[in-house]
């Protein structure tokens, strides 16, 4: 069996920072594993390990600099790794799902995996729609929102966990190929080892252009476009007061009855 | 020339770090506090490699080089350096055993200590042993096939938590000249006549374990000795470049985390309407503490660099040792003042760092130790 899975390098940002135009200024960004897709991963490397899965492979779209992120991958336990990045995407400010969509697609096409793992989401543009929404142009089964996957997928069955709103769980027979959208906390992503690391170094990371994988330029213009980054004005404000409960409790009663929540 | 790191070197960092940030930073305040040895932290870093990693691969180590095991020291020890020691000092004393080992006794004692089951330490030091490594007097007689050891070492390293240590013995009272008649011998903890009292009430580094180790006629098979009989003395020395550029990237680690801590502590402070890095005074000392810790560092990887090229490097290892580990102490020191009364509680790391930070200059040979064999070397005199 072969597993894909999506992997991207996410943005994050720093506690203080500065927005210019419709993004972050760069001084005040960093990047990193998107960190759902580190429990994908752990997820494809447990089944491999477990003699369920023979091949993992990530797939990532993303420019050279994203390669450190891709061995990390690599290092965790994933076989080889395909990148995808084009002249044509240099450019594009913002790709939404639809682009992701059309490239990924024929990754899959190519690649004929039994069983695709996206995260559930990206931690900076949170789209949340690209596992399913490939799932539905490939005709593939989906969940979404896995939090447990039955290791033996018999039958060509995965059974699944989802979670619900409200702490409410769902099980769900998935039938193969399929796409699952995996959430934090399905297992407990390991650390690279340092041997890891090393034959990392040595995996095949694979390149390739939307030419490559015959994906029509224009696909990837997306029909979104980002008008506006603005942090939000606080509506609410915390009051810490300090010592012991006879002294502060009389000044937290005087506030809930200011803010008109106690009588 | 070339100053970079490989792509692989800056993954290790990377991943070292994540490792620190998420399982050691948590928990640093309280192994100082109760001074306990961290062994669930250790065994998932011997997990990830980090323990042993110099131990070459077909024992079950990452095989890695000087330069590489520099890299995770600076990295753990800038997070910090108690744990961090816990950690990389599993393996102490397994050089000797990588270097001059037979077959046997290198699948025997390094695979454990490879794979996180069994942890080494190696014993030099002894109350009357210090500087002067050729005065050690605990002895190993021949008794038939198998060593008797008596004596007491003084300051071990995972004395009490470790499972066999590299004795540093003398094996012949008779031989000519000071620097002969010595021999390495593994001596295991669970051996009769072992004992390991623990030294409390150390001023830092006080997760790692330290402890006074007896030995009452205890019984090793000839097999535990390392290397040649009676020539163990050279063989000891041998590893100390390798081993002072470890500490050297130890006080460069400390450096490192102190200025981060100092960093991040003044642009949150402010006194007189502004945060106290907009003034000049404290804008100079992090200058100063950035600049003093790069120069430890290059020094340091530079000695690194020259130990895995195969170069006699006595003077430099030196020269990092003693530049890295004075400036540990000296950014440390500057660290807390930035903090002001915040640094001298334990609220923040730097009041830790501050107390690490002096070990340093003290094991692996003292900072005038150091000196002495700077100038030994540049006045071109043997030892
Ligand atoms: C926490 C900790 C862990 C340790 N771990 C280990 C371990 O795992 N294994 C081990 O074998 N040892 C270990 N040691 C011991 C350490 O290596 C020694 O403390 C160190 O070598 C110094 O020896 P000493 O303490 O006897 O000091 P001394 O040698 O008595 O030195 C006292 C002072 O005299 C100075 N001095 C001595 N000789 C000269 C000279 N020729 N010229 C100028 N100045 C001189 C010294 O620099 C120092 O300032 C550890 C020590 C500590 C504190």
């Amino acid at each position: 069996m072969k597993i894909l899975v999506t992997v991207k390098e996410v943005a994050t940002v720093e506690d203080e920072f500065e927005i210019e135009g419709t993004a972050i200024a760069d001084q005040y960004l960093g990047e990193d594993l998107n960190e759902w897709d580190d429990y994908a991963i752990e997820e494809a490397v447990q089944l491999q390990e477990n003699g369920v899965a023979d091949e993992v492979v990530t797939v990532t779209i993303g420019p050279e600099d994203c390669e450190q992120t891709i061995r990390q991958a690599l290092a965790k336990g994933a076989d080889r790794a395909i990148r995808v990045w084009d002249d044509a995407l240099e450019g594009v400010d913002l790709l939404d799902v639809g682009a992701k969509r059309s490239i990924l697609q024929e990754v899959i096409a190519a690649e004929d995996p039994d069983l695709v793992l996206t995260g559930v989401q990206s931690g900076d543009d949170s789209w949340g729609a690209t596992g399913v929404s490939l799932a539905e142009e490939l005709d593939y089964e989906w969940a979404a929102v896995v939090n447990h996957l039955e290791h033996d997928l018999d039958d060509g069955i995965a059974a699944v966990r989802r979670e619900l709103e409200g702490g409410v769980e769902e099980l769900t027979d998935v039938e193969l190929p399929a796409v699952l959208s995996i959430q934090t906390g399905i297992n407990e992503p390991r650390y690279a080892s340092l041997r890891g690391i090393r034959q990392a170094q040595r995996k095949p990371l694979d390149v390739q252009t939307l030419g490559d994988l015959g994906v029509d330029e224009s696909a990837v213009e997306g029909a979104v476009t980002l008008t506006d980054m603005y942090e939000p004005e606080s509506e609410s404000d915390v009051t810490v007061w300090e010592g012991s409960a006879d002294e502060t409790a009389s000044e937290l009663g005087e506030l809930l009855r200011d803010k008109g929540v106690a009588p | 020339m070339e100053f970079g790191l490989t792509e692989e070197q800056q993954q290790i960092r990377e991943e070292v770090q994540r490792f620190a940030e998420n399982e050691i930073v948590p928990q640093a305040t309280a192994f100082d506090e109760e001074e306990t040895f961290p062994h669930d932290i250790v065994d998932q870093a011997a997990e990830m490699g980090l323990v042993g990693s110099s131990i070459p691969i077909e024992y079950g180590g990452a095989g890695y080089s000087t330069l590489d095991t520099v890299i995770i020291a600076e990295e753990l020890f800038s997070y910090d350096p108690g744990i961090a020691l816990s950690i990389l000092a599993c393996s102490f004393g397994t050089e000797a055993i990588m270097e001059f080992g037979t077959e046997g006794q290198k699948e025997r004692f390094l695979e454990p200590v490879a794979a996180g089951e069994k942890i080494s330490g190696a014993a030099i030091s002894e109350p009357d042993t210090g500087s002067d490594v050729s005065s050690v007097s605990t002895k190993a007689e021949k008794d038939g096939d198998e060593w008797v050891v008596n004596g007491n070492k003084m300051w071990i390293t995972n004395g009490t938590v470790g499972d066999f240590f590299v004795v540093l013995c003398k094996t012949n009272p008779d031989a000519e000249g000071r620097y002969n008649g010595f021999s390495q011998i593994v001596v295991e903890s669970d051996r009769d006549g072992f004992e390991a009292d623990k030294i409390t009430g150390k001023m830092g580094i006080r997760a790692s374990d330290t402890a006074e180790l007896i030995f009452d006629d205890v019984r090793v098979p000839e097999e535990n000795l390392i290397g040649t009989r009676d020539a163990a003395f050279m063989q000891q020395m041998q590893f100390f470049d390798a081993t002072r550029a470890g500490v050297a990237a130890q006080g460069v680690g400390i450096a490192k985390g102190a200025l981060r801590n100092a960093l991040e502590y003044a642009q949150d402070r402010e006194q007189f309407g502004q945060s106290i890095s907009e003034f000049q005074a404290i804008q100079h000392k992090l200058a100063e503490m950035a600049t003093e810790t790069e120069a430890a560092r290059n020094l340091t990887y530079k000695a690194a660099w020259n130990v895995e090229q195969g170069n006699d490097v006595t003077k430099l290892a030196s020269m990092a040792k003693e530049h890295a580990s004075r400036t540990a102490v000296e950014v440390a020191n500057e660290a807390l003042q930035i903090h002001g009364g915040a640094g001298y509680v334990n609220d923040f790391p730097v009041e830790r760092f501050y107390r690490d930070a002096k070990i340093t200059q003290i094991y692996e040979g003292t900072t005038e130790i150091q000196k002495n064999v700077i100038a030994r070397e540049l006045l071109g005199k043997g030892f």
